[in-house]
């Protein structure tokens, strides 16, 4: 006996050493995040919240919270006006020229967010945008939009259109048949979009690099400019307390909305 | 033509009526719906029986406003509504899917249309109460539409339409979403509700059964055309054309030469079976004609010496239960027939029998001349033979 | 039967003629309903349009613009429609040891992520556990943490005073720290855990044709579990292998962030140096003729990608029509 023992034995080997170099930065990230030293080392010299303390104090990183979180809410509020509209213009008509549209509306994802973020610095430059939040909210749009645009997408595919054709045989115009039925079917495929877009706005580099300056810095530029020249706990400690942010978000928003139980009805 | 028990048109006391509806999708060969012309009467039932691609189900979107035609004009109570928004026809419509509001309750729902037409509270709360009892779902007002059956979301569906008094009741294959032993309830249960309603309706299926049994009459669709319209009885002992007779019910079509008409009926030369004679259409003496025989207006018996009727050869046998389903052929080298006999008290005979065919003279059915193979076109000479 | 055997067929045409008035033809419409909705879908994404002309095609078109201009001594741009910043870039030698040095990041890191995402796909897409969808969650996991804290993770395994330093100097198995940050190898094992999660979601994804039964079948008929593996299990695979081939060099060729951390400023590639050269030397032609360079890599990484997958494809659904 036997291979068959042998050799889920060394599946399984081979699983956990994979996951642990998948979760291996997470999990220094975790502990680091307790540490009390003022520079990174391991092992750690002692566990306590100081640099969590520090985290608070860091005016950068304060101001970089704020920034995000406005830039993040209203590129998520933009993407999802002008990406319902066109994710039902490209799921429920009939058009010329849809096909076009359609992978003009995802090519944003195709080009690397480096290009993307020297194009947008070439052209908020002269207005001038750079270093404003109209302009980091410009530069995230582009690439926010596309994934708003799939997701409602998705929901409007797996609603049943005759749904709102029912709508109209009982005498709903078009406009009520959108609020009454349309809207709520998509309301899934609406959130998520709406959470993915904030998300990846609020965590946006590369792009923000580019186009934000010393007055309006979001907090993952704060964070990169900080580890570049420093190298102490308090950045682990707000990588957790960050994760610890966007379970909390999503969370909320489930409960709140009635995600969970719009998705489990339809 | 001097024919004499004529009906009086059907337009004129048609609640529902289609002028020359037709349909053609751009960018596609050929037309779905090729000028239909059909009415219904007040309170009676109509199916619209045809295979998949026929455009049945094209023809009934157009009449509840959801396909604009191009060409031809739908009218209810003689106002045409060609032109009328989907949301302005009051139109029932319960659909294939049922596309009951996901998000809304079972009573929700049944309001909507209510709503919609700004009915007052206590009103469309006793319209509800009544819609729900009308399909017997009562007790079942709050449920959300995933815990329902599918017998159920049929139910919410008809109620939901039915609780707006329409002018009609339109719906799109009722019964393909449901399995067999429910079928034939939900079948009695749009019957009894058509019938306490008296409501005008229309339904599209490609289920001849379904046709047959709960129609008051049947429009037979092929190839975005109608081939017949007829009582359930008409389409079934007279079809009028090859497809109708095939599409509804099983049928031997033979073909054959038409001899000298005998009164209403007509002689046909039919190769190895010899001279029947046969009702049905008129042809011309000496063209082309398709009798039809159904498979279980045929008897077989042990062939005897000495008798004068056709003779043929088992050829298989199929035990069915009810039934056992024979393939027979005439004579050495004649056409293959199906033939179908009750078990129990016949005797059955097995592959490479000899046996006698026979049958009452009612049975053949002279349904049509051969035509061209092109069967959107065929309507057209039936019309001028008839003529 | 009753019905007079003759009326049956003759009358049932009759009926449908009867409903037509006996003179017009049926009236055509003209079409104006052809039109509405072309209109309202105009309307309905003209928002969207809008947002991506402003973020996303006029920028790119800059860019292009840019490229051909010049940058003069100083800083000063001068506006022409020229190919001498090309010619510039790639007539030096710096420019392609930062070309080359950047694909071979993206071949080793593609190569290296598939090798580690590939078992943990395999036995996601496979495993009936009932903590499969527990272990999903724990793989994509490190998606839901900025690829900055990642790369900071990395930098506390990698560096002199690290995880990985520590630990074998504390067993006494090396003297001296190993230079695993700061320079391309860092770069390399830090990018494979970061693309990682990509690469096992579209492997997943691209499993589809991976059915046990076809397992099954081929062990019932007497291959051994290695020959299963080449002959039913790889073949199958293999697109969503291609898929998450393409998704892992795509985003390691313009990743900036970790090349830029754990390369401590001795890893060159087009992404840094595409910032370095908008930012800090303000040269911005040059910075967008490397943007056009690093933009036709791409096209060169999908183009063959495509092809790949078009002879994959062929595999399952026969050979498609030539010149397609």
């Amino acid at each position: 006996m036997n291979a068959r023992r042998l050799t889920s034995t060394v599946w399984a080997v081979v699983l956990t050493v994979l996951y642990l170099f998948l979760l291996a930065p997470i999990l220094i990230v975790l502990v680091e995040s307790f540490d009390t030293s003022s520079y990174l080392r391991f092992p750690p010299e002692g566990f306590g919240l100081d640099a969590y303390r520090q985290v608070f104090a860091n005016e950068a990183f304060r101001e970089g919270f704020r920034v995000s979180g406005i830039t993040a809410a209203a590129t998520a509020l933009l993407a999802v006006v002008t990406g319902v509209p066109a994710a039902l213009a490209l799921t429920r008509l009939r058009f010329r020229g849809r096909a076009a549209i359609e992978a003009a509306f995802l090519s944003p994802l195709l080009v690397p967010h480096i290009v993307l973020g020297l194009a947008l610095l070439l052209i908020l430059a002269p207005i001038p945008l750079t270093d404003t939040y109209v302009g980091l909210i410009l530069a995230h749009l582009g690439v926010t939009v596309p994934y708003v645009v799939r997701t409602v997408s998705a929901s409007l595919v797996s609603a049943d259109p005759r749904a709102e054709e029912a709508a109209r045989t009982l005498g709903a115009s078009g406009l009520m048949t959108f609020w009454r039925i349309t809207l709520p079917a998509i309301r899934p495929g609406l959130l998520s979009g709406g959470i993915i877009a904030f998300l990846l706005s609020f965590d946006e580099t590369v792009i923000s690099l580019f186009v934000s300056g010393q007055h309006t810095v979001p907090l993952p530029v704060a964070v990169l400019q900080y580890v570049e020249y420093r190298s102490d706990p308090s950045v682990a400690s707000l990588s957790v307390l960050l994760v610890l942010l966007s379970v909390v978000v999503v969370v909320l928003v489930e409960r709140g909305l009635g995600l969970r139980r719009t998705l489990r009805s339809g | 033509m001097g024919d004499t028990a004529r009906r009086a048109p059907a337009g004129t006391a048609g609640h529902l009526v289609l002028d020359g509806l037709a349909k053609t999708y751009p960018g596609k060969d050929g037309a779905a719906v090729r000028g239909i012309d059909l009415a219904v009467e007040r309170g009676s039932m109509l199916a619209v029986l045809g295979p998949s691609g026929c455009g049945k189900s094209t023809t009934l979107r157009m009449i509840a406003g959801l396909v604009p035609p191009t060409a031809g004009t739908v009218r209810v109570d003689g106002r045409d509504i060609t032109d009328s928004p989907v949301h302005r026809r009051d139109m029932g419509v319960v659909f294939q899917s049922y596309a009951l509001f996901p998000h809304l309750d079972v009573a929700r729902n049944i309001a909507f249309g209510l709503e919609m037409r700004k009915v007052p509270k206590t009103e469309l709360k006793r319209r509800v109460d009544d819609a729900l009892s009308l399909v017997r779902l009562g007790h079942l007002a709050g449920r959300r539409i995933a815990q329902l059956s599918g017998g159920q979301q049929q139910r919410v569906a008809l109620a939901r339409a039915l609780v707006v008094e329409p002018a009609v009741l339109l719906l799109d294959e009722p019964l393909s979403n449901l399995d067999a032993r429910l079928r034939s309830a939900m079948r009695d249960e749009i019957c009894r509700i058509q019938r306490e309603t008296g409501v005008t309706t229309v339904f599209v299926t490609h289920d001849q059964q379904e046709a047959l049994s709960m129609a008051d009459r049947v429009a037979v669709m092929n190839h975005g055309r109608i081939e017949q319209v007829g009582t359930p009885e008409d389409i079934y002992e007279r079809p009028a054309r090859p497809f109708v007779a095939e599409f509804v019910g099983r049928a031997n079509l033979l073909d054959g030469t038409a001899g000298d008409p005998d009164g209403e009926r007509t002689s046909v030369e039919l190769p190895g079976l010899g001279t029947v004679s046969a009702a049905g259409a008129r042809v011309a003496r000496g063209r082309t004609a398709v009798v039809m025989l159904r498979p279980h207006r045929i008897a077989l018996t042990a062939a005897a010496p000495g008798t004068g009727g056709a003779r043929g050869t088992v050829l298989s046998a199929g035990y069915a239960g009810e039934t056992v389903a024979y393939r027979v052929r005439v004579g050495d080298t004649g056409p293959v027939l199906d033939v179908e006999r009750p078990t129990g008290a016949q005797r059955s005979f097995g592959p490479g029998a000899e046996v006698e065919l026979s049958w009452d003279p009612e049975a053949p059915r002279l349904v049509a001349a051969v035509e061209d193979s092109e069967p959107a076109e065929a309507a057209e000479p039936v019309r001028e033979s008839l003529s | 039967m009753t019905a007079d055997p003759a009326d049956g067929p003759a009358r049932a045409p009759e009926d449908t003629r009867a409903a037509r008035p006996a003179t017009a033809p049926p009236a055509v419409k003209a079409p104006p309903r052809g039109r509405g909705p072309g209109r309202l879908a105009l309307a309905l994404l003209a928002p969207g349009l809008l947002a991506l002309l402003l973020t996303y095609a006029l920028p790119l078109v800059w860019v292009v613009r840019m490229s051909l201009n010049e940058s003069e001594e100083g800083g000063a741009i001068r506006q022409t429609l020229s190919a001498a910043t090309f010619g510039h870039v790639l007539g030096s030698g710096h420019y392609w040891n930062v070309i080359g040095q950047t694909v071979e990041l993206g071949v080793l890191v593609t190569f290296f992520t598939l090798l580690v995402s590939y078992p943990v796909a395999l036995f996601l897409a496979r495993t009936t556990s009932r903590w499969r969808s527990l272990l999903i969650a724990l793989a994509v996991t490190p998606l839901l943490i900025s690829s900055v804290a990642r790369t900071f993770g990395w930098m506390a395994i990698l560096g002199t005073q690290g995880v990985i330093n520590k630990t074998l100097t504390g067993a006494g198995l090396i003297d001296s720290p190993l230079h695993l940050a700061n320079n391309f190898t860092g770069v390399v094992i830090a990018s494979t855990e970061i693309y990682m999660p990509f690469a096992i979601l579209a492997m997943i994804s691209g499993f589809g044709r991976l059915d046990p039964a076809l397992e099954h079948a081929a062990a019932s008929l007497g291959a051994p579990r290695r020959t299963v593996f080449r002959r039913i299990v790889l073949p199958l695979t293999l697109p969503g292998v291609l898929t998450a081939a393409l998704l892992v060099f795509v985003l390691s060729l313009s990743g900036y962030v970790t090349p830029r951390l754990i390369g401590g400023g001795r890893v060159f590639v087009l992404a840094t140096e595409i910032y370095d050269e908008a930012i800090t030397a303000l040269d911005w032609p040059v910075a967008a003729v490397l943007s056009m360079l690093l933009l036709a890599v791409f096209g060169v990484v999908i183009t063959l990608y495509l092809r790949a997958q078009r002879a994959l494809e062929a595999r399952f659904t026969g050979p498609r029509e030539a010149g397609s």
